[in-house]
């Protein structure tokens, strides 16, 4: 923190938002009497910050956050034992002591009982908010979850219908992707269909995309709308809503049937993907009957070889005889073949590809053949196969094209044919993890969730070790430990504790609390359910259905900064110290999620630039009285030095452990964390601790610029990306079928059959229409594809309640409005302004008219998520919101439990 | 002030910047972003345009104001004097760029309180007056003594520039051919607004790298 030179009654603190998972992002808050008044950038970080020191449009409405006039400022409890959208909470002020003693109460008498129930579900249930942030603001809170042992994290707020849902599972899967980005500083051609890069990847992410245009790359959006992102593009696609598949499938085809095999990169194909294993009729790879290897074909030595073996010249694409071999597929099914013809992966996926072709696609996408081809060819034409570049003195593969999918594009039915796709597309020019091309920057299934490249661990195959949920006959979690099932439904999600029952189907959570599909047990009710920086009944699907399930849970704790629409079924509200009252140190740089791939790595201070308001208080003190009252103090502090608070305290080098038995301070804990995290990110020549943080902001050290890259760390252990076919996949489906129709389980048939080792184009758009016919609706009655879109203003802010997020997100078209084809919106006879009621079979929501050219006729967009009723400000904004008239679906969720953010309606107006 | 088209992605983030350092009631935007759209569906483009007072050579607020409260620096900022303007708004209908505002009576963001950062950044004589953008020359002026550049030190820089994250604004001296402003238009295809109304503006629009 710095005295102005201003005036002796200001001075700048340095903090961080982290408000988004683009985030941490840098800046400082003036304050002056002991008020804050401004958000500024903190340009002491400018050069070791991606977004140069500088916050997004969010950060500076956290003036207004810290003094909102809506603020909850003391514990609350609810009095009306009656809960319910109708019903008034008749909320209380109470003191701290008796606000934790409460919940201190409930929860030891659940840990008398036992943690799990009878169920074997677990008695308390958390929710946190978006991708992951909330744990950045909770300051020790993770401890105390750490302490307390099993928890259901599967009450999603959003998970699997609002996040890149599939992208994060099959990215994971393929190349430790959760989150998968261009390499932005290097691409030339990025072909994004529907990445919101402008606005949901923070400062880094529009400062590199501004500096990319700059130097000429070029990005062509496909998708219905004109978005911010399209806007700043070279070339905008409209292309018809879930059709997205399609167009990849087809410049997959021009790239495999219109152009020289040398076109592709033949040898990333050869030795780093797994084109070259031989399949047999089963489907299955063909396996040396010794070891159970693959085969390839070796043409040095003309014969069949596991894929292993040294010095070998594969054959890429081609068929040839096998004099013995063993195919392995689902439980174990060996099939014994000699003298068998075999073809190579890579030649299963060029005939399978043979159909798809842009005249194909382009009535299904409606983009005409020509512009499918002209981008397909754009993206072989700068693909610089065999050319390499030198970075840090590690010499790589430089492939500048790469492909980037936006929400609703990557996840629901046909995420996994566009995720497969845009990997693929990468894989056959040898753009995977390389400079310039398609990237992961994080991984959350796999650990550790600090470094992507020490997640590499040798599986089966020649592949990365992949931890599937098992679906072997014994093996199998047939009994859910959540409520959602992740883990009896979803293999791919993995049992990576919270994070896997996170991005299992949370949707499901919510809907089997009321609908309980057939010989599946009924999920009970958490006794406890404690919610942070969410609010599920607004930012899910069914949001009335939502806060009706909501309502029937016993005992409900949230953390409040205003009344909200989920608190308003709150027992307990408690008040944290906000953005800018309150203490914690995380992470800065390294690679993280979108796209925070850095040049630095280190650790930042969110430090408290004003006292907290009312009776609100540090979440690392609210944490800390629970585990005292709770009984886990031990524990807790145990979980601290175990580095629950990002760095370990106790390591062989350094001892800045905490007295378990003792309650310790919030200063006193982070001062122990900054030390530690000093100390190891300089090797031992500094301890800084918590007041220097508080000086400085934040420390760092260079991180190497080849770890932004996984394709070096495969090519040392040997090991080939996992494509282009899924023979796992496949097996596991198969697998799961067997022990789901062993169940008696036929409800998620259609989602089994998408797990092909090649997969196929189904009519994705069509499986919208047909629920509408199974809901008993005409599909013609419902003519528009409803579609949403952020803003920056709002993404993952929780800050509907901020006036001035509103006031200058009004300068953005759509906000607060539907926006339409002007053309269409005349054809209806609306105009600019007209009150449209949008109704879907389940619901309506209402707003005014905003005709633009940049959609297609067929499309209406909302932007945000609004519809509030209880949150101040925001429930007199009069905003629409696809959350409400986009149904909960056991239909409309695909096989990894995602859903799409996309529903038929009709649209009318109702008022001039 | 020159805005480079070609970075700004509209986020807004300018706008906020600038109600938050100057302090600006509800619904006053000294500076904010246009979102226009051009075209037929499906030949649509649509642009991110950051507007706000011109701070023209020849400004045509400046001799429509009766109480001559509007002035213009030797450095080129046009500024209005609270204390000599009466808000009768003559230079809001002179302004060709709609950028001057009337400040009509005291208001808050949520209603009739004021928050503790309204209350303690009120500042009455901006009430009844009329309003705009400064270029922050306040944080200009500090400039003199410690020998800082405006545009490229951003403790004297205008708060809308330091805050754009997309590298889109520039603040510097156009009379001096070597400044920072100076050298983008030199090698960039630029246009100011409204030309054709020889106003001078001293807000350039970088389009493209010059030819």
């Amino acid at each position: 923190m710095t005295e102005s030179a201003e005036s002796p009654g200001t001075r700048y603190v340095a903090t961080y938002c982290y408000n988004c998972v683009a985030g941490p992002d840098l800046l400082t808050v003036k304050v002056t009497d002991g008020v804050a008044t401004e958000i500024g950038p903190n340009f002491a970080g400018a050069d070791v910050h991606p977004g140069k020191g500088k916050p997004c449009v969010k950060a500076y409405g956290l003036i207004e956050k810290t003094y909102h006039p809506g603020r909850i400022l003391t514990p609350m409890k609810r009095t009306n034992p009656l809960k319910g959208r109708a019903q008034d909470p008749q909320f209380t002020p109470i003191s701290w002591d008796e606000a934790l003693d409460t919940i201190a109460a409930k929860l030891g008498d659940i840990r008398s009982r036992g943690i799990l129930d009878a169920e074997g579900l677990p008695r308390v249930a958390v929710t946190f908010g978006h991708g992951g942030t909330p744990a950045m603001y909770m300051g020790t809170f993770p401890a105390f979850l750490a302490a307390w042992g099993d928890l259901d994290y599967s009450f999603g707020s959003g998970q699997g219908v609002k996040c890149m849902h599939s992208e994060h599972l099959f990215g994971e899967y393929w190349h430790r992707a959760f989150t998968v980005s261009a390499d932005t500083p290097h691409t030339r051609l990025n072909v994004s269909f529907g990445a919101n890069n402008e606005v949901t990847g923070g400062p880094c992410a529009v400062a590199r995309h501004a500096d990319a245009r700059a130097r000429a790359a070029k990005r062509i959006q496909i998708e219905p709308h004109l978005s911010i992102t399209a806007a700043a593009s070279a070339e905008w696609i409209p292309i018809k809503p879930k059709t997205d598949p399609a167009f990849m499938f087809a410049m997959i085809h021009v790239m495999l049937h219109e152009h020289p095999r040398e076109r592709l990169d033949l040898a990333f194909l050869n030795e780093s993907s797994s084109s070259p294993y031989l399949v047999g009729p089963s489907g299955y790879y063909l396996r040396d009957p010794a070891t159970l290897k693959p085969l390839i074909y070796d043409t040095r030595r003309a014969a069949a070889v596991p894929f292993d073996t040294e010095g070998v010249e594969p054959l890429l694409e081609g068929s040839v005889r096998v004099p013995d071999a063993v195919e392995v597929g689902a439980d174990d099914e060996r099939w014994a073949h000699a003298d068998i013809n075999a073809s190579t992966a890579f030649a299963l996926l060029v005939a399978h590809m043979q159909k798809y072709s842009p005249e194909w696609a382009a009535s299904i996408c409606d983009v005409p053949a020509a512009t499918i081809r002209r981008v397909a060819n754009e993206f072989l034409d700068q693909a610089c196969i065999g050319q390499t570049i030198e970075i840090d003195g590690v010499t790589m593969p430089f492939r500048p094209v790469s492909v980037t999918l936006g929400k609703t594009v990557n996840n629901g039915w046909g995420a996994y044919e566009c995720c497969w796709a845009r990997t693929l597309l990468a894989v056959l020019v040898g753009a995977l993890e390389v400079p310039g091309g398609t990237l992961g920057t994080t991984v959350r299934i796999n650990r550790p969730h600090t470094d992507r490249l020490q997640s590499v661990v040798a599986g089966a195959d020649g592949f990365m070790q992949n931890t599937l949920n098992p679906t072997g006959r014994e093996s199998w979690v047939k009994t859910p430990t959540g409520r959602n099932g992740h883990r009896t439904l979803v293999p791919l999600s993995g049992d990576s504790g919270a994070w896997s029952q996170a991005l299992g189907p949370t949707h499901l959570a919510w809907m089997f609390q009321t609908h309980v599909p057939e010989n599946r047990p009924k999920p009970t009710k958490p006794e406890v359910w404690i919610a942070y920086r969410t609010n599920p009944a607004i930012s899910f699907w069914d949001t009335h259905a939502i806060a009706d399930t909501m309502a029937t849970l016993p005992f409900t704790v949230c953390f409040a900064f205003t009344p909200d629409e989920t608190n308003h079924m709150a027992d307990i509200l408690l008040p944290d110290a906000t953005d800018l009252e309150s203490t914690q140190l995380i992470r800065l740089g390294k690679t993280k999620y979108v796209e925070q791939f850095s040049h630095h790595q280190g650790w930042v201070l969110r430090q408290p630039a004003v006292a907290p308001r009312g009776e609100a208080r540090d979440f690392t003190w609210i944490a800390t009285e629970l585990a005292r009252r709770t009984g886990l103090l031990e524990g807790y502090n145990t979980a601290i030095n175990r580095g629950a608070c990002g760095a370990k305290l106790k390591t062989p080098q350094r001892d800045f452990s905490l007295d378990p038995a003792q309650p310790h301070s919030v200063d006193e804990i982070w001062d122990a964390v900054c030390r530690a995290a000093s100390f190891d990110l300089t090797r031992g020549e500094a301890k800084h601790g918590l007041d220097w943080f508080k000086e400085n902001g934040l420390l760092t050290a260079p991180f190497a610029q080849p770890n932004w890259y996984l394709y070096p760390t495969l090519r040392r252990q040997k090991l080939r990306f996992e494509l282009p076919y899924q023979e796992r996949l496949m097996r596991t489906g198969r697998e799961l079928a067997h022990r789901l129709h062993e169940s008696g389980i036929r409800w998620w048939d259609q989602q089994l059959r998408e797990y092909q080792p090649l997969p196929v184009w189904h009519d994705f758009a069509g499986i919208w229409e047909q629920d509408l016919v199974r809901r008993g609706k005409r599909p013609e009655d419902f003519p528009f594809w409803l579609i949403t879109t952020k803003s920056m203003q709002y993404h993952a802010g929780g800050n509907a309640a901020i006036a001035l997020m509103d006031e200058v997100g009004r300068n953005v078209r759509g906000h607060r409005g539907i926006i339409i084809n002007a053309g269409a919106a005349a054809r209806l006879g609306i105009k600019a302004g007209d009150q449209l009621e949008i109704a879907s079979p389940i619901a309506t929501t209402r707003g005014p008219a905003v005709p633009v050219q940049g959609i297609r006729p067929d499309t209406l967009v909302i932007v945000g998520q609004f519809d509030h009723w209880a949150t101040p400000y925001a429930k007199d904004l009069g905003a629409p919101s696809l959350n409400t008239v986009a149904p909960l679906s056991l239909e409309l969720t695909d096989e990894n439990g995602s859903g799409a953010d996309l529903v038929r309606v009709a649209v009318r107006r109702i008022a001039s | 002030m020159v805005a480079d088209l070609r970075r700004c992605v509209g986020c807004q983030t300018c706008t906020a910047a600038c109600k938050l350092t100057n302090a600006t009631p509800p619904g006053i935007q000294w500076r904010r972003v246009l979102d226009i759209e051009s075209g037929e569906y499906p030949d649509v483009r649509r642009t991110f345009v950051p507007v706000s007072c011109m701070h023209c050579g020849d400004p045509p607020c400046l001799g429509v104001c009766p109480t001559g409260a509007t002035f213009k620096r030797d450095d080129g900022i046009v500024r209005i004097d609270p204390d000599v303007c009466i808000g009768c708004a003559y230079c809001a209908v002179a302004c060709p760029y709609q950028q001057r505002h009337i400040v009509k009576r005291r208001e808050f963001a949520y209603g009739a309180q004021a928050t503790a950062a309204e209350d303690l950044r009120f500042e009455p004589r901006s009430v009844a007056v009329s309003t705009k953008c400064t270029f922050c020359s306040d944080r200009v002026d500090h400039a003199a003594s410690p020998r800082l550049t405006p545009g490229i030190d951003p403790e004297v820089t205008p708060a809308c520039v330091n805050s754009c994250i997309a590298g889109a604004l520039h603040f510097g001296d156009r009379d001096d051919p070597d400044s920072n402003v100076s050298q983008l238009l030199a090698h960039s295809a630029h246009f100011r607004m409204h030309e054709e109304l020889n106003t001078d503006p001293g807000f350039y629009y970088i389009v493209e790298d010059a030819p």
